[in-house]
């Protein structure tokens, strides 16, 4: 959680954070929030957030950088996509926070474990061509330690996991890389170049 | 009546039964089903969140630029999967701009996609191409007093909201539940989230949200619940145990693919149903329309 | 008087498998002596209505009931020409569609409603239309804005001859002082020019076109048809016969010295929007202070406006004009920073576009109260606020330029350049203060601000009557453009608050009106919304005590006194209301087909029942504009209510005579409701103070009914609009309830 704290002096406009959002892939749409809060009444996970999408916006638009980065929202959607179908100004609110991820990996806002699961997830699927639990499951474990394992098991994953395997629905060996990776990885190569030219 | 499919990566791992009943189903009812070749992971809902739309999408559009070759349109069950597939196409016949950098990528793979193809998801095909009166007419075993909940969950009917149904009060499955001959159940959270991919992360939300669809559709009289998600099929079967020890509750509802309960109705053999693939048993709620391990 | 009535019993709607059809035919013909009276199953049809003009022709027929459907529909077939009086009896909606089908109460409420309209039909006559001489159709506008302009257009455009009427040396009102517009089509996004030479050009090169520059009116007398304006101009006086008026004077801007409190007046450097327009129109968009390039921007949304202290009122206009403003500053450089402090944005229409576009180019929103506006570095300014969607205190510095969005108020809320719209005591009208002293007229006319824009030489005053805060409408809602002075009509920011877009469509509404008003005068019929009826007042003067009732009354202003003092009805203003009917004391003004005689021998045809039938007999008197729809939607709503009352339609509650109350409780009614419109604030009543005056004349009853030995609650009077219809049913029970509980009337059987 985000230490939020009114501080007794008054909170000054900046425009130079919102200038670097509003120029990310999907940011430009943040800037036409009318902050009616349908976004937040729609949200499945609006509850655990620390800002609703609509706050988070505003936030944007006045210059609090630290508290967007740092906030657990654009982790805590799921995608399910109730946002985007009902706002008003047809922000496509899941890609924002997509980018505001993306953003946030890049720029080292790390210490949600989410942020470790997306990491894993890319990871698997550029260095595979597809994705297989495990491999996934490892990489997040390598990237956020023990720890994480110890939370899981706390919720009973073992059994969960031991449920799985018992009704045949763990493949114990992961599927063969994609015939075609080296092509694919070229492709993402490519694409990745292109989104940073695009971004200039 | 052929169609390309791209099952995705859930359903050739956890969800491998649900391929399974899809493929048998589907030439049950006549259609030819021609699996994508050399497909790659379509990008969930996690790869934009590290490298951005553009480049998910252009992976994404590797799948549609394969399948262009045969021009069929292609039929996708996952929701996630239908979500990239769906919005990258449309977004190449959208934006021409968009489609031109999309093709100068996927040129460095000696490929390029037209955006000829149509992406649908299964349930859309099965309504409105193939149509309730064919599958009624297929059912040999009416499942008569079943009680079925449909839970459609997010991505499905809002990735691409108003393409084939109601992005908030979804139909089509319900109709599907019906032509097989079960009572299909009306119940609140019948579009909710269920909570995603935050199984690992956070596993907490899917044991909360899994909960309340459970206990939604159970207070509303379900014995069962299906569902055309592998994400949501695993959240509400394969986590039951920890929902049921965390939420100290005990939901005993058995959650079964659509083409699952549809594989039953065709009176398929037992290996195609998969039922043995469900963890929470289905067998007991089934019993009395003989049917058994 | 009415020769020959004919009947006419539909039985098709479910009429027929409802009632007794042949008993209903027994009571017009038999009881009630019909010379004819005939039955079909579908009278509105093309057979049905051939049925009855072949009765006509035999029979010479010169009043009609069709006994059947509600007057609201099907009014076309039964119209048989002039000479020929309908009476619409409504067994479908008000009885067999809301009863129980095949009951007696069902039947006898069916039978009672034909005896009603039996006996009004013994009186009732054709109106003969009042044909004017000498009529102009000339539309006259005053004002020639972009509101003006339009309607002076678009009435010429329909062929009408034009007069426009511009008090300043050219035309184009506040388009002279702007840079450019907010968009006026779609796809609303971006700045459009004024384009005023083009406007002004299209005006001067209209044939049908008058243009009065640099002009006054010094007096407007007459009516619809007959208004005589004298206009000054350069010292001469023109005199112009106008049909109908629309009044375009626009708006000016609030006194910004009253927006101390958000700096105006502290530094040169906090403006007011049209200042800001001056200042883009110069070219560059500099600092007053120091001539210093504008890098940074703040506009504080409702300067004045939504302020209990200052305008109550939103000015509607004033978020579009910030978003274009702010937009000028971005086309100069994009790179400068624009801040627009508001409490709600309100781009209504199409605007949201355009709202999206300032959003677009970088303005930022915030959605806070400005605290405080002060002087910081540099010549620069500081506005602290309380930023509500934060919930913190915030401040925008290093600010070059603060512009006010200070609203605007009507220019009919003016009396001799001192703001008289708002708050502030409305000096009385001299006929109105001599009302007021007069014990019985209990009220008050609406206050009347010399505005010197009209010079109406009115009994009533100088001007149109004031709505509220200065704006001249009469009901924003119902009745848009409309004034309470009949053939002068509203356009534009003077009517109500409102941009340019809509000041054009508003301009386009009020040209149509004037253009039915020219028109129905010329028939010699009354404008919206008794639109087409022919009737007039007719006074007998010789039974007239000279009271002046009906000229206080009148809400339109159409009567005035001869020097005797006698009313004097100038019948082109007239609306057909029958208030003045409802005021006489002595029941001397009637209508040819509406008249207390008329409405009494109703209430006395039917029957009363017996004390011991238990049977509460309840007489209803519903207005026809609000109350007489929503017992007709309770109907089509298939909504079952009390068989026991009996509903006469009158024109409004204003022309309610008190003694028909007395003659109700005098013939043993139980109880008698009177159902109007809403009045107040939101009021319904489309003759502006109707049932509010009903009302008042109820509350006089009490005495009556206590000399009667009557409780007074047997008469109440009740409020309804047409949406309301489903409290129909309940409404009733509960009146009915009341009465069981009072008991039956003592006057039975008297």
């Amino acid at each position: 959680m985000v230490d939020n704290k009114i501080s007794s002096a008054p909170v000054k406009y900046d425009n130079s954070f919102a200038k670097e959002i509003y120029a990310l892939e999907n940011g430009h749409y943040a800037q036409i929030c009318m902050q009616c809060g349908m976004c937040a009444v729609s949200c499945a996970t609006h509850d655990i957030m620390d800002y609703s999408p609509r706050r988070l916006f505003n936030l944007v638009r006045v210059g609090k950088k630290e508290e967007v980065m740092r906030s657990n929202t654009m982790w805590m959607c799921t995608a399910c996509c109730m946002c985007k179908v009902r706002c008003p100004r047809g922000i496509p609110l899941v890609d924002v926070m997509h980018d505001l991820k993306a953003m946030a990996i890049k720029q080292g806002y790390v210490d949600y474990p989410h942020a470790a699961f997306h990491q894993a997830f890319w990871q698997e699927a550029f260095s595979r061509g597809r994705v297989f639990e495990g491999g996934i499951m490892a990489r997040f474990i390598l990237k956020r330690g023990l720890g994480e394992i110890k939370k899981l098991l706390a919720l009973g994953m073992k059994d969960m996991g031991m449920g799985m395997l018992k009704h045949g629905r763990v493949p114990l060996v992961p599927p063969r890389k994609i015939k075609g990776l080296k092509e694919l990885q070229q492709i993402i190569q490519r694409a990745q170049a292109l989104q940073e030219k695009e971004a200039k | 009546m052929r169609y390309s499919i791209y099952p995705g990566c859930t359903m050739e791992g956890p969800a491998l039964f649900f391929l399974k009943a899809t493929e048998a189903v589907a030439e049950a009812l006549g259609m030819h089903l021609d699996e994508i070749p050399d497909w790659n992971c379509c990008g969930a809902s996690e790869v934009s969140g590290v490298v951005g739309e553009f480049t998910q999408q252009v992976m994404t559009a590797r799948n549609l630029a394969i399948a262009e070759a045969k021009g069929q349109d292609v039929l996708v069950a996952c929701s996630s999967c239908y979500m990239n597939m769906g919005l990258t196409n449309k977004h190449f016949k959208d934006d021409p701009h968009f489609a031109q950098m999309a093709n100068e990528a996927l040129a460095a793979g000696g490929l390029k996609y037209n955006g000829t193809l149509k992406v649908r998801q299964i349930v859309d095909i099965l309504v409105n191409d193939i149509g309730l009166d064919k599958i009624k007419a297929r059912v040999k075993k009416p499942l008569t007093g079943l009680k079925v909940a449909g839970y459609v969950g997010c991505q499905t009917v809002r990735a691409l909201p108003w393409e084939y149904d109601d992005p908030e009060r979804p139909v089509l499955l319900d109709q599907l539940i019906e032509a097989l001959g079960a009572t299909a159940v009306p119940f609140p959270m019948k579009a909710r989230c269920c909570g995603s991919s935050h199984a690992i992360a956070q596993t907490e939300i899917v044991l909360e949200h899994s909960k309340e669809i459970l206990e939604s559709a159970a207070s509303n009289g379900a014995s069962m619940l299906v569902t055309n998600c592998p994400m949501c099929q695993m959240n509400l079967d394969a986590f039951r145990g920890m929902i049921n020890q965390v939420h100290k509750t005990n939901l005993t509802l058995p959650i079964l693919f659509f083409t699952q309960l549809m594989a039953i109705a065709f009176d398929l053999p037992p290996a195609v149903a998969g039922l043995k693939h469900c963890v929470v048993s289905p067998y007991e709620v089934l019993a009395p329309l003989g049917v058994g391990k | 008087m009415a020769k020959k009535t004919g009947v006419f019993i539909c039985s098709g709607c479910g009429i027929g498998e409802s009632l007794d059809v042949d008993a209903l035919v027994k009571v017009a013909a038999k009881e009630c002596k019909a010379p004819v009276c005939k039955t079909n199953p579908f009278f509105c049809g093309a057979e049905g209505v051939e049925l009855i003009k072949q009765d006509i022709a035999a029979g010479e027929l010169d009043c009609i009931l069709v006994v059947g459907c509600s007057n609201r529909v099907n009014y076309n077939a039964f119209d048989f020409g002039p000479s020929v009086t309908v009476e619409r009896v409504n067994i479908r909606e008000q009885v067999a569609w809301s009863h129980e089908p095949n009951d007696e109460d069902t039947q006898a409420m069916a039978e009672d409603i034909i005896r009603m309209f039996m006996a009004k039909a013994k009186t009732v006559e054709a109106p003969v239309p009042y044909i004017v001489e000498d009529l102009s159709k000339t539309i006259m506008v005053v004002g020639g804005g972009m509101a003006g302009m339009t309607a002076a257009i678009e009435s010429a455009k329909a062929n009408y001859q034009v007069v426009l009427v511009e008090k300043e040396a050219s035309l184009g009102g506040w388009l002279n002082k702007l840079y450019k517009l907010a968009p006026l089509k779609t796809p609303f996004t971006s700045l459009e020019d004024t384009n005023l030479e083009a406007r002004i050009n299209e005006i001067n090169s209209n044939p049908n076109i008058k243009v009065y520059t640099s002009a006054n009116i010094e007096k407007t007398a007459g009516g619809p048809g007959l208004f005589d304006v004298t206009i000054k101009q350069n010292g001469s006086e023109i005199s112009e016969r106008v049909g109908a008026i629309v009044l375009a004077t626009g708006a000016v801007p609030y006194d910004p010295e009253k927006l101390g409190h958000l700096g105006f007046g502290t530094s040169p450097n906090v403006i007011t929007q049209s200042m800001f327009e001056e200042i883009a129109k110069k070219g560059t968009i500099a600092r007053p202070s120091d001539g210093k390039e504008v890098k940074k921007i703040a506009f504080i949304q409702c300067a004045g406006s939504r302020d209990a202290e200052r305008l109550p009122y939103c000015s509607a206009a004033c978020c579009v004009e910030s978003m274009k403003q702010a937009l000028y500053l971005k086309e100069q450089d994009s790179e400068a920073q624009a801040y627009v402090f508001y409490k709600d944005i309100r781009s209504s229409g199409q605007y949201e576009h355009f709202y999206k576009a300032a959003q677009t180019a970088g303005v930022i929103f915030v959605k806070g109260d400005v605290t405080g506006v002060s002087a910081g570095n540099g010549g620069t300014l500081v506005i602290e606020a309380d930023d509500i969607l934060m919930g913190e205190k915030t401040m925008a510095d290093e600010l070059d330029l603060i512009v006010l969005a200070n609203g605007m108020v009507p220019t009919t809320a003016f009396t001799e350049g001192a703001y008289v719209g708002c708050g502030v005591q409305v000096p009385e009208p001299e006929a109105g203060a001599e009302a007021a002293a007069a014990a019985d007229a209990p009220v008050p006319a609406a206050p009347i601000i010399k505005s010197n824009i009209l010079n109406l030489v009115y009994r009533q005053g100088p001007e149109l009557p004031d709505l509220k805060y200065g704006f001249p409408d009469s009901h924003y809602i119902c009745f848009p453009y409309e004034t309470r002075r009949t053939g002068i009509y509203a356009a534009g920011s003077v009517r109500r608050p409102m941009d340019m877009v809509q000041a054009i469509e508003d301009a386009t509404g009020a040209a149509l009106k004037a253009i039915q008003c020219v028109e129905m005068t010329a028939q010699g019929a009354a404008v919206h919304p008794r639109a087409g009826d022919t009737s007039l007042p007719d006074f007998q003067l010789n039974r007239c005590t000279q009271c002046k009732r009906c000229t206080d009354e009148c809400p339109f202003g159409a009567i005035n006194e001869d020097e005797k003092g006698n009313p004097l009805i100038n019948p082109t203003r007239c609306r057909r209301c029958s208030t003045c009917m409802g005021a006489c004391p002595e029941r001397i003004i009637s209508f040819k087909n509406y008249s207390v005689p008329m409405i009494g021998n109703m209430l006395k045809a039917f029957e009363v029942p017996e004390e011991d039938e238990e049977k509460p007999r309840i007489l209803i008197f519903a207005c026809e504009n609000d109350a007489i729809p929503a017992i007709d939607m309770a109907g089509i709503n298939r909504l079952q209510y009390n068989p026991w009352v009996r509903i006469i339609p009158v024109r409004c509650l204003g022309s309610l005579s008190l003694v028909w109350i007395n003659d109700a409780m005098s013939r043993g009614v139980d109880g008698v409701l009177l159902l109007g419109c809403k009045h107040g604030d939101d009021y319904q009543c489309h003759f502006m103070k109707g049932s509010e005056l009903a009302e008042i004349r109820l509350s006089k009853v009490s005495e009556t009914l206590d000399r009667l030995g009557l409780e007074s609650e047997r008469v109440q009077a009740k409020t309804i609009s047409i949406m309301d219809y489903e409290e129909i049913p309940k409404m009733l029970a509960e009146f009915m309830e009341k009465i069981e509980d009072l008991g039956p009337n003592p006057m039975k059987g008297f």
